[in-house]
């Protein structure tokens, strides 16, 4: 295409005739366009984010295309955190991450070894079983155990615990929901350590739980780390239980999501400061991302497993 | 002290038993091995003694202690596996210490013992290294090290050679037996290596079929095997078997006959079926026997196949009428092969005539039904004589 020498024919008539004598052109052509697609479908979203921060409030509602931003106002990313204590909703969303990706490492470590390393009568469809209730939209649980944590259920004259507006009324259901995903990978992965390893380890000294957590569980760290990753992204970005088991007060144990709604009042919609929040939401776990992403690759590519 | 001892050890899986009433007892500071072929049980005897099986009855003492339901980290034992099995995500001196520091022994007593059983098997200067950057032996010597700086009162090493390469292996097995020399711990050494069991141990447990066969020194089982089992397995190349019916002067087999007297034998009696064993050194060449004191009758044979090895020749000789090489060598065929063991420097040729005697002195006699040995020699000592055997020689037919 780049001679200019046959007149009679456009650049594009030149360009499928030599596509057709050397196709790789076209897939080359077309993986650039697919990736495109994809990295304006994937990006966008925070350009336009990021637009709608900068831009102050009262000039927020009309926008040209390409959309660049009317004004420039980063005092939004300080306004975050003085109009509500964004910090505290953040720190609620680490907090229940964490505790549920605790919980679900410790469970589901103890499942996967079963699973994974020993035999027993009705193996797969336990572990089909498990596997459902992941597939168990959460709309069906919500009514039921928006009753039980807020005590309204009584077994034999005890009643329910009132959990509403704290921490475990999100981290039960979440550890409960993510935990087949977790339960699958780990006893894939903890399947494949040699029994060696784990004879050796008991020998040594411990006991089938420490060699679990001594020798099968760091052998199995791209797994563990897999797992981990997924369900605290889960959870961070869960909105539904999140959404109804607390009131939404930042010291309820509100997370993110109700920090983000709560730039909306009756009469004023900050929308510049709720795209400013979720800008710095999503910082954490997308650095959270790239630094596991980095080990868990590292872990794969370090060949298969010796004894 | 270290002594092990076994009471009816059983372990039964779902459709297989695996170890059958074992019963062993193991001197301290002994080294005893056990050998069979794969799967007769021995690496399970092995890993109920380990505690990693638990056996479905039977007992197990070790040290003056039942351990029988005890879990494997108290029953002061070490182990050396076949796979190695060192912990990939440790460095050589977390894998020696492992055990140490798990049950809190004190820094310096760590690092003491540490550089004691490294010094022992040669890895000094090795203490930082991944067990990835490790050659073959120098992984075995770090799994040696940490089964030894616990000083257990027991060793357990399931076939820790097996993956090893052949020259590796014998420096290995020398190593290992200056080790036991050094260390005077008991030792319970798991094989199907006879050759192994045959060169380090003070004793050789022969097992298979989940029961032991035989438990004896070495050339005990070699010379004076217990039953056809162990005497096909004990030696390389194996004993030579030919089955034959008793008659009123010896042993009649099919090709040749045996000469001896019935009656010096308890429990033989005419029409009997015996198995003759020989081993192939003691079959000798007619114009070489001299030195065999009491040669049998000579035997008519055509060398089939000559395997030189250097120190030795091996000769596939077939006996009888119908000596024509079987190409089809099946076991019922193959009764008519004899292997003969001969110097290197005699000059035999393929396809010869020849004859051939057997040393009597160390011609085996067993039980062709039950296996069991009946005499390993055909020449009695006077005093052995049974008289009382006279009357069932009377009712043998012929």
């Amino acid at each position: 295409m780049a001679t200019e020498s046959d007149s009679s024919q456009g650049a594009f008539s030149r360009w499928v005739d030599s596509a057709i004598e050397s196709p790789e052109k076209v897939y080359r052509a077309m993986f650039y366009v697919v990736m495109l697609f994809f990295l304006f479908t994937t990006l966008f979203p925070f350009y336009w984010l990021l637009v709608l921060a900068l831009t102050p409030n009262e000039a927020i509602t009309s926008f040209g295309f390409p959309p660049v931003p009317n004004g420039f106002n980063p005092e939004a990313f300080v306004n975050v955190f003085t109009t509500v204590p964004f910090h505290v909703y953040m720190f609620n969303s680490f907090v229940l991450g964490i505790a549920t990706t605790a919980v679900v490492l410790v469970l589901a470590s103890l499942a996967g070894y079963v699973f994974g390393r020993l035999d027993f009568p009705g193996k797969g469809p336990l572990m089909l079983l498990i596997l459902a209730v992941s597939y168990f939209p959460p709309a069906a649980f919500i009514i039921p155990l928006f009753r039980l944590f807020t005590g309204n259920i009584s077994l034999l004259g005890v009643s329910s615990p009132n959990l509403f507006n704290t921490p475990f009324s999100m981290v039960l259901p979440f550890s409960a929901l993510f935990m087949p995903l977790s339960i699958f990978i780990l006893s894939t992965f903890y399947g494949q350590i040699p029994d060696g390893l784990e004879d050796a380890a008991r020998i040594e000294g411990t006991t089938r739980l420490g060699a679990l957590f001594r020798v099968i569980m760091p052998l199995s760290a791209p797994g563990v780390a897999t797992a981990g990753v997924l369900t605290f992204i889960s959870v961070y970005n869960e909105f539904f239980f999140s959404f109804l088991m607390t009131s939404g007060e930042a010291n309820n144990w509100a997370p993110i999501v109700w920090g983000i709604l709560s730039y909306q009042g009756q009469y004023t919609q900050l929308y510049n400061l709720m795209a400013a929040a979720s800008i710095v939401g999503v910082l954490p776990v997308a650095i959270l991302v790239v630094v596991a992403q980095e080990k868990i690759v590292s872990g794969l590519t370090a060949g298969a497993l010796k004894e | 002290m270290g002594k092990v001892i076994l009471e009816d050890v059983t372990k039964r899986y779902a459709d297989v038993t695996a170890v059958d009433k074992m019963n062993l007892e193991i001197e301290d500071g002994e080294f005893v091995t056990l050998v069979g072929p794969s799967g007769c049980g021995k690496s399970t005897t092995l890993e109920t003694i380990a505690g990693l099986t638990i056996p479905t009855d039977g007992k197990i003492t070790i040290a003056d202690r039942e351990v029988t339901n005890l879990p494997p980290k108290d029953r002061g034992i070490a182990m050396v596996f076949q796979n190695i099995a060192l912990f990939p995500h440790m460095d050589v001196y977390d894998n020696i210490s492992f055990g140490l520091r798990l049950r809190d022994y004190p820094k310096e007593e760590i690092d003491r013992r540490v550089d004691r059983a490294s010094d022992i098997v040669q890895l000094e200067g090795m203490l930082d290294r991944m067990p990835d950057e490790m050659s073959g032996g120098q992984r075995q010597r770090v799994a040696i090290a940490r089964a030894i700086v616990r000083e257990p009162e027991v060793f357990l090493m399931d076939e820790p050679l097996a993956n090893l390469d052949a020259k590796l292996r014998v420096h290995m097995r020398t190593e290992l037996q200056r080790l036991h020399k050094e260390l005077d711990t008991t030792i319970i050494y798991v094989t199907h290596d006879q050759a192994e069991a045959m060169t380090m141990s003070d004793r050789i447990a022969v097992i298979d079929g989940g029961e032991l066969q035989q438990i004896a020194p070495p050339l005990v089982c070699y010379n004076e095997p217990a039953n056809l089992f162990v005497a096909g397995f004990i030696g390389s190349p194996s004993m030579n078997f030919v089955e034959g019916e008793v008659t009123s002067t010896g042993l009649s087999t099919p090709n040749f006959d045996v000469e001896f007297d019935p009656g010096q034998l308890s429990g033989v009696a005419e029409g009997d079926h015996l198995t003759l064993g020989v081993r192939p050194e003691d079959v000798y060449l007619r114009q070489g026997s001299e030195g065999v004191a009491n040669p049998t009758q000579s035997i008519p044979a055509r060398t089939d196949v000559l395997e030189p090895m250097g120190d030795e020749i091996f000769v596939y000789l077939l006996t009888g009428d119908a000596a024509e090489p079987s190409m089809e060598a099946d076991p019922e065929t193959s009764k008519n092969q004899l292997l003969m063991s001969v110097s290197p420097d005699s000059d035999i040729e393929a396809e010869q005539d020849v004859e051939v005697v057997l040393d009597r002195e160390r011609v085996h006699l067993f039980d062709t039904e039950t296996g069991d040995a009946i005499s390993h020699t055909l020449e009695f000592p006077a005093t052995e004589a049974g008289a009382a055997e006279t009357e069932t020689e009377a009712e043998g037919d012929d």
